[in-house]
């Protein structure tokens, strides 16, 4: 069976929405021995069903597990993958702090990390599931190092294990593969590196691929990011960005384009028109037939009910455009 | 020679007993504890932090900055004419700051960190030395929403810090550390690199200033911008593990100008071989012809775990001992 998005402009998430109260407390009860893995994996399921019913119910159409059963996105894999294991607690601002992983080993990936997540998600809608994985790049530029002694050779390795992951993900029936680089815009001078380990992750895969960025300064890596050997790049444009469209004048935007359009940093819920606006600004520079609208970044910093909101007032302004742009087809 | 740190240290570990400041800081934000009660435990944080320093061999330590939420907010939240922005990257690590908006004049008010520095110097065995971050570095990680020029508002810090280092000063400390990474060249480097600017602003800051000073710029290299001859410090610390090229300026270093030699890789947790690191010292100590070198991690350690900020203390320290023989 395919499941395609319909274009004009599809919605979509970038991957993680917060995790409710009652995942949270159980979460910790884990943390403490409290509760066993099944117990709670049931309560991550029931956070996962629910996140997908919401993303029907308001009329979206790309969907996302929305990540309940991750805490970090980097430690997640690097707990489920040989040769890596956590540090000790290190701040990374003000009171927070979090465990980073260590290459210790080479690092091999002895089963599948995420395919029975997602199969379980795409189990429950008949709307198509994103595949969601931490690209290598920043894989390696958020852990240490006790292993490898470069950069690159840590890179590459971690390369190897996504792309198994990968097209794991495709057998099992998924058509959006997301490989997130968040990291990307941390080192320019490592952006060739960035683009050998995405080909080594989406070298042969049929499904539509895409990468995340965000915090970038995107107008001094373009056009070189669009080397990236994916289908879609996905950016977020909510908060600035409007430098780099100028940029699309002088070189073309050639791939399809996450169109982000919500202030995931802001507890503010946007207003309609805003939004409305931010939308009508992709279509001046990028083909409609390109675009997919989308949230700046994953959501999972905002309250349960403030995601919602946000997700509702995009979902909103989206149907009016496409509506507009509908009706200027018929006339 | 000596084994010296260069500024902060893990506030928390992951033993039992190790989380109090941590676990402070939430319940003041809660309201369940009084401000005096906070400073009481990064007192007593600050005490274990000294001690563990100083048990691991280190002869010239620092207060952990404990107390700082970040090198930047600790310092501007203090002064006149800033207010305080949203999380920036600090450098290429995974840590953030704070980042300051200029939105007035940038002035000094009262001293930030005597009161700090009395209390380390209280509760320390070895030698202590307060520690600023400079005002190059303030300002390049700034937005400037008032002067809407660069200088102006380097130098405004300047002056602004200047007015610390005086109270500083009269403290009697051995020597006062200045900390400007935002000179070096860092691969995620975005920010203008100005070696007049930062000279003037280096002149205007250590005006009329009775006290050895140090500077110290780590997270990358400086040989491609700095004239080690021109300092008016006495000893200028290099990062020579995320600057290799630093290695460069000890080839012709000025005589009388002493060393601070960052060989511990303060942001990887792989360790170092003793052996190795005694050699290295060896061979700085040879380029610049003084024994006047501090040795040092790469830079602040709270980019890693506790234990391992400890066990790289101990082996630095160990390195030095070798080396000495």
């Amino acid at each position: 069976m395919t499941r395609q998005v319909e274009f004009p402009l599809p919605t979509t998430s970038v991957g993680s929405f917060p995790k409710p109260d009652y995942l949270i407390s159980a979460r910790n009860r884990y943390a403490r021995g409290q509760i066993s893995k099944s117990e709670l994996d049931e309560l991550s399921k029931r956070a996962t069903a629910e996140w997908i019913s919401f993303q029907e119910s308001i009329g979206m159409d790309l969907l996302v597990d929305g990540e309940m059963y991750r805490g970090d996105m980097v430690a997640y894999f690097a707990e489920n993958l040989e040769g890596m294991t956590l540090s000790g607690l290190i701040r990374s601002y003000g009171n927070r702090y979090y465990k980073k992983p260590i290459a210790i080993g080479p690092i091999r990936r002895t089963k599948p990390i995420t395919v029975e997540w997602w199969s379980y998600a795409q189990s429950l809608t008949d709307r198509p599931v994103k595949g969601m994985l931490t690209g290598p790049y920043t894989m390696c530029d958020w852990s240490f190092d006790d292993y490898y002694g470069n950069r690159r050779d840590f890179v590459l390795a971690l390369a190897e294990v996504i792309a198994r992951e990968a097209r794991d993900l495709e057998a099992a029936g998924a058509e959006y593969i997301q490989i997130d680089e968040p990291a990307v815009s941390t080192r320019l001078d490592e952006l060739d590196l960035v683009i050998e380990a995405m080909g080594i992750v989406t070298s042969g895969l049929k499904a539509h691929t895409i990468t995340h960025m965000c915090y970038g300064r995107f107008e001094e890596v373009y056009p070189k990011i669009l080397e990236l050997p994916v289908d879609q790049i996905d950016l977020e444009m909510a908060n600035s960005g409007l430098d780099l469209l100028e940029k699309f004048k002088e070189y073309p935007f050639t791939k399809y384009i996450g169109f982000g359009v919500i202030d995931v940093h802001s507890h503010r819920i946007e207003t309609v028109e805003e939004v409305k606006a931010r939308i009508k600004t992709a279509l001046k520079y990028i083909d409609t037939d390109k675009i997919f609208v989308d949230p700046d970044c994953g959501l999972k910093t905002r309250t349960v009910a403030e995601a919602k909101a946000k997700l509702q007032v995009m979902q909103i302004a989206r149907n009016q455009v496409r509506d507009e742009i509908l009706a200027l087809k018929t006339s | 020679m000596i084994a010296t740190v260069v500024s902060h240290y893990p506030k928390i570990g992951d033993h039992p007993g190790e989380q109090k400041l941590r676990q402070a800081i939430a319940k003041f934000e809660m309201g369940e504890i009084d401000y005096q009660a906070l400073v009481d435990v990064e007192r007593e944080v600050t005490k274990q932090a000294i001690r563990e320093m100083e048990e691991a061999g280190i002869e010239l330590v620092t207060d952990g900055q404990i107390r700082w939420q970040d090198p930047v907010t600790y310092i501007c939240s203090k002064l006149n004419g800033f207010e305080i922005n949203g999380l920036v990257r600090w450098f290429d690590s995974n840590t953030y700051f704070r980042q300051p908006v200029a939105v007035g004049d940038v002035a000094w008010v009262e001293p930030i960190l005597v009161e700090d520095y009395i209390y380390a110097r209280s509760v320390a065995t070895v030698d202590v030395k307060p520690v600023v971050t400079g005002p190059y570095t303030l300002g390049v990680l700034s937005i400037d929403r008032y002067y809407n020029d660069l200088d102006k508002l380097v130098l405004a810090l300047a002056a602004a810090l200047n007015a610390e280092l005086k109270e500083l000063c009269k403290q009697k400390p051995p020597i006062i550390q200045i900390d400007e990474p935002g000179i070096a060249f860092n691969p995620s480097v975005r920010y203008p690199r100005d070696a007049r600017l930062f000279l003037q602003a280096l002149e205007l800051l250590t005006k009329d200033i009775d006290c050895d000073l140090s500077l110290y710029i780590y997270h990358g290299s400086a040989s491609d911008i700095l004239q080690t001859e021109q300092l008016p410090v006495k000893i200028l610390g290099l990062d020579m593990v995320h600057g290799a090229s630093n290695w460069q300026l000890l080839e012709n270093w000025p005589d009388g100008l002493g060393l601070g030699l960052g060989i511990v890789d303060a942001r990887n947790v792989k360790m170092e071989n003793v052996e190795h690191l005694a050699t290295t010292i060896k061979q700085a100590k040879e380029l610049i012809r003084s024994d006047e070198v501090h040795v040092s991690p790469s830079c602040g350690l709270e980019f890693l775990p506790k234990d391992v900020a400890l066990s790289k203390l101990r082996l630095l320290a160990e390195s030095v001992r070798e080396a000495r023989e």
